[in-house]
C-alpha cells in the first residue's frame, strides 16, 4: 500500500446554532474554549480515513452533514477543533473560487494574483496565462477590469485559474453548478482529464450520475458519523436506502 | 491542455509565506493607487495638512513656538507624524482585516497571520515612501541632521514594525466577534495621539510624569525617530521600555491571534 496522499484522523469540528449571538466581553476572559458551550453543535466527529494517490472520492449525504465542511478541512480553508487531517502534497480547491478576486483590478492582475496566493511563481502564471484565457474563452476581456465580466465570465476565469493549478489533489464543491451548459461539460472533461494524469479528486456533489461518473469510492456522512466508507455504488445504494429518493 | 506537465516543486513555507504576503501586499498598493488620479501624493497629503494645522495652532495662534517641541517645530511635527500615519492607519484597517477579505480568507489556505502582516507592511511601505517629504522640510528649515541617525532611524522603523504587527494581530481576530470593538479602537487611537509625543516632545511633559509617559511605546518609538535631527531625543529609559514592550505585544498578538483563528475562520 502507497503513502497515503491524504490522512484523517479522529477529525471533528464544532460549529455555533446561533450565529447571530455576540459574545460577550466577559468570554474573552473565560477558561476553556475547548469545552462545548450549549448552542454549540458537532459538525461531525471521530471521523479518521485515508486516501491514496489518484482515488476519486464522493462524499454523500443531506444538506448540512458537513460535507462541504469536510471537504474545507481538507482544503486547510478552516481549522478542526479535533483530530487532524494531513495532506501531503498541494490542492487546488475549487470552492468559492471567485473568492479571491477584485473588482477594481484586470482579469489579467487577478489571474496573477489569484494563482499566486494558491503558491504558483510569477513564471509559472506567465506559462500558463495564455492557456488559462483560453479555457475561460475571454480573450477580448483580459484587461477589462473584472467587475465589468458578466457573472458567467467570473465563474469561468476563476474556474480555468484553479484547474490549472496542477496540483496532485482537487477539490471540488458543486461550483460545476453554475456556467451554461457547454462550460459545464468542458469543465467536467478538463475534470475527467486530471483524473487520468493520475490526481486525486475529492467531490462533493448531490447529484448522483456526476458521483458515479468520477468517483470510484464514496464516503457517507450522517448524523456527525461516518456511515460509509466504500465502493460508490454501494455508499449510494445504501444512502438511497436511508433517505428513499431514487433518482431516475 | 497540458495533462503531461508533472506537478509543480513545492516550495518551502517560508518561501510560499513571503510570496503571498508580498502579492496582497502589491495588491493593496495597486488598488489604492489605480483607482484614484493623486496616488501618492493622498498618502503624503493627510500628514501635511495635520502638520500645517498644529504648526498655525501652535506657532501662529498660541505663538508656543519656543517653548513646545523643538525647532524647527514644523519639522519636529512632521517627522512624528508620518510614522503616525502608518500606526493609526495599520490599527484602524486591522480591525477590518478579515471581514473586508472574508471571501479570499474563505478560499486560500496562505497562513492567516498573513492578512494582518499585508497590512503592516503596505502601510509601512506607504510610509517609507513619505520619508522624502520629511527630508525636504528638514533641509528647507535647515534641522541639522547628526550621525546617530543612521542607526536610531532604521531601529525605530523595525520597532514600530513589531509593536503594529503585535496590535494588529490582537485587533483581527477580536474585532470578528466582538464588533464595537471597531469603533473603540477608533476611539483609543484619537486619544493615543494625544497621549503620545507628537504635536509635544516628551521633554514638555513634567518630570514626575515622564517615567509613565514611557509606558507608551509610541514615545520611545517616535523620540527614536526624531534623535536623528534632535539629540536631545535620544531618551534611552523611554526607548529601551518601548522596545521590551512592542516585543511583549508581539508576543501577546501571536498568543491572541493563535487562539483565535479556528473560530474566526468558521465565523466569517
Amino acid at each position: 500500500m502507497t503513502e497515503p496522499i491524504i490522512s484523517v484522523t479522529d477529525l471533528g469540528i464544532h460549529f455555533r446554532r446561533n450565529k447571530a449571538r455576540r459574545r460577550s466581553f466577559k468570554d474573552l476572559f473565560a477558561g476553556s474554549a475547548r469545552r462545548s458551550r450549549p448552542g454549540e453543535f458537532w459538525a461531525f466527529r471521530n471521523l479518521s480515513f485515508d486516501v491514496a494517490p489518484g482515488e476519486a472520492i464522493g462524499v454523500v449525504g443531506r444538506n448540512g452533514q458537513g460535507k462541504s465542511t469536510l471537504l474545507k478541512l481538507v482544503a486547510g480553508v478552516i481549522l478542526p477543533d479535533e483530530g487532524r487531517v494531513r495532506v501531503n502534497a498541494g490542492v487546488a480547491p475549487l470552492i468559492e473560487i471567485t473568492g479571491g478576486f477584485v473588482s477594481d483590478l484586470s482579469v489579467r492582475d487577478n489571474v496573477y494574483l489569484t494563482a499566486g496566493l494558491h503558491g504558483m511563481t510569477k513564471a509559472e502564471v506567465a506559462a500558463r496565462f495564455d492557456e488559462i484565457i483560453a479555457f475561460a474563452e475571454i480573450e477580448d476581456f483580459v484587461d477589462t477590469p473584472y467587475k465589468h465580466l458578466s457573472s458567467g465570465m467570473k465563474v469561468r476565469i476563476a474556474f480555468s485559474v484553479i484547474a490549472q493549478l496542477d496540483e496532485p489533489v482537487i477539490l471540488v464543491d458543486e461550483v460545476l453548478a453554475v456556467g451554461d451548459k457547454a462550460f459545464r461539460e468542458k469543465c467536467y472533461g478538463r475534470i475527467d482529464e486530471l483524473l487520468s494524469a493520475g490526481r486525486t479528486l475529492f467531490f462533493v456533489s448531490h447529484n448522483e450520475r456526476d458521483l458515479r461518473r468520477f468517483c470510484s469510492r464514496g464516503i457517507y456522512l450522517d448524523k456527525g458519523k461516518l456511515v460509509l466508507d466504500g465502493p460508490i455504488a454501494d455508499v449510494l445504494d445504501r444512502y438511497n436506502a436511508d433517505y428513499n429518493n431514487p433518482t431516475p | 491542455m497540458s495533462t503531461t506537465t508533472p506537478p509543480r516543486p513545492r516550495r518551502s513555507r517560508a518561501e510560499r509565506y513571503r510570496s503571498a504576503l508580498w502579492l496582497l501586499t502589491k495588491r493593496d498598493l495597486r488598488v489604492r493607487y489605480s483607482t484614484s488620479a493623486l496616488g501618492y501624493f493622498w498618502s503624503i497629503l493627510d500628514p501635511l495638512v495635520m502638520s500645517g494645522i498644529y504648526w498655525f495652532v501652535f506657532v501662529v495662534v498660541l505663538d508656543k513656538g519656543g517653548d513646545i517641541g523643538e525647532k524647527p517645530y514644523i519639522v519636529f511635527l512632521i517627522a512624528a507624524l508620518l510614522p503616525w500615519m502608518w500606526f493609526t492607519g495599520t490599527i484602524s484597517d486591522s480591525t477590518r482585516a478579515f471581514l473586508r477579505e472574508a471571501k479570499l480568507v474563505r478560499s486560500t489556505s496562505i497562513p492567516r497571520t498573513i492578512w494582518v502582516a499585508r497590512l503592516v507592511l503596505s502601510k509601512g511601505l506607504e510610509f517609507l515612501a513619505s520619508i522624502p517629504v520629511l527630508i525636504i522640510f528638514a533641509v528647507i528649515f535647515g534641522a541639522q541632521a547628526n550621525w546617530n541617525l543612521v542607526w536610531t532611524y532604521p531601529l525605530a522603523i523595525i520597532l514600530q514594525a513589531i509593536l503594529v504587527l503585535g496590535l494588529g494581530l490582537i485587533v483581527a481576530p477580536l474585532v470578528v466577534f466582538f464588533r464595537d470593538l471597531e469603533r473603540a479602537v477608533k476611539l483609543i487611537l484619537r486619544f493615543l495621539f494625544y497621549a503620545s509625543p507628537i504635536v509635544y516632545s516628551t521633554l514638555d511633559i513634567p518630570a514626575a510624569i515622564q517615567p509613565w509617559a514611557a509606558l507608551n511605546p509610541l514615545t520611545g518609538i517616535f523620540a527614536l525617530y526624531r534623535s536623528g535631527l534632535y539629540p536631545e531625543q535620544l531618551m534611552v529609559f523611554p526607548i529601551v521600555m518601548s522596545a521590551v514592550i512592542s516585543v511583549l505585544v508581539l508576543g501577546i498578538g501571536l498568543l491572541v491571534f493563535r487562539r483565535y483563528e479556528r473560530a474566526v475562520l468558521k465565523e466569517i
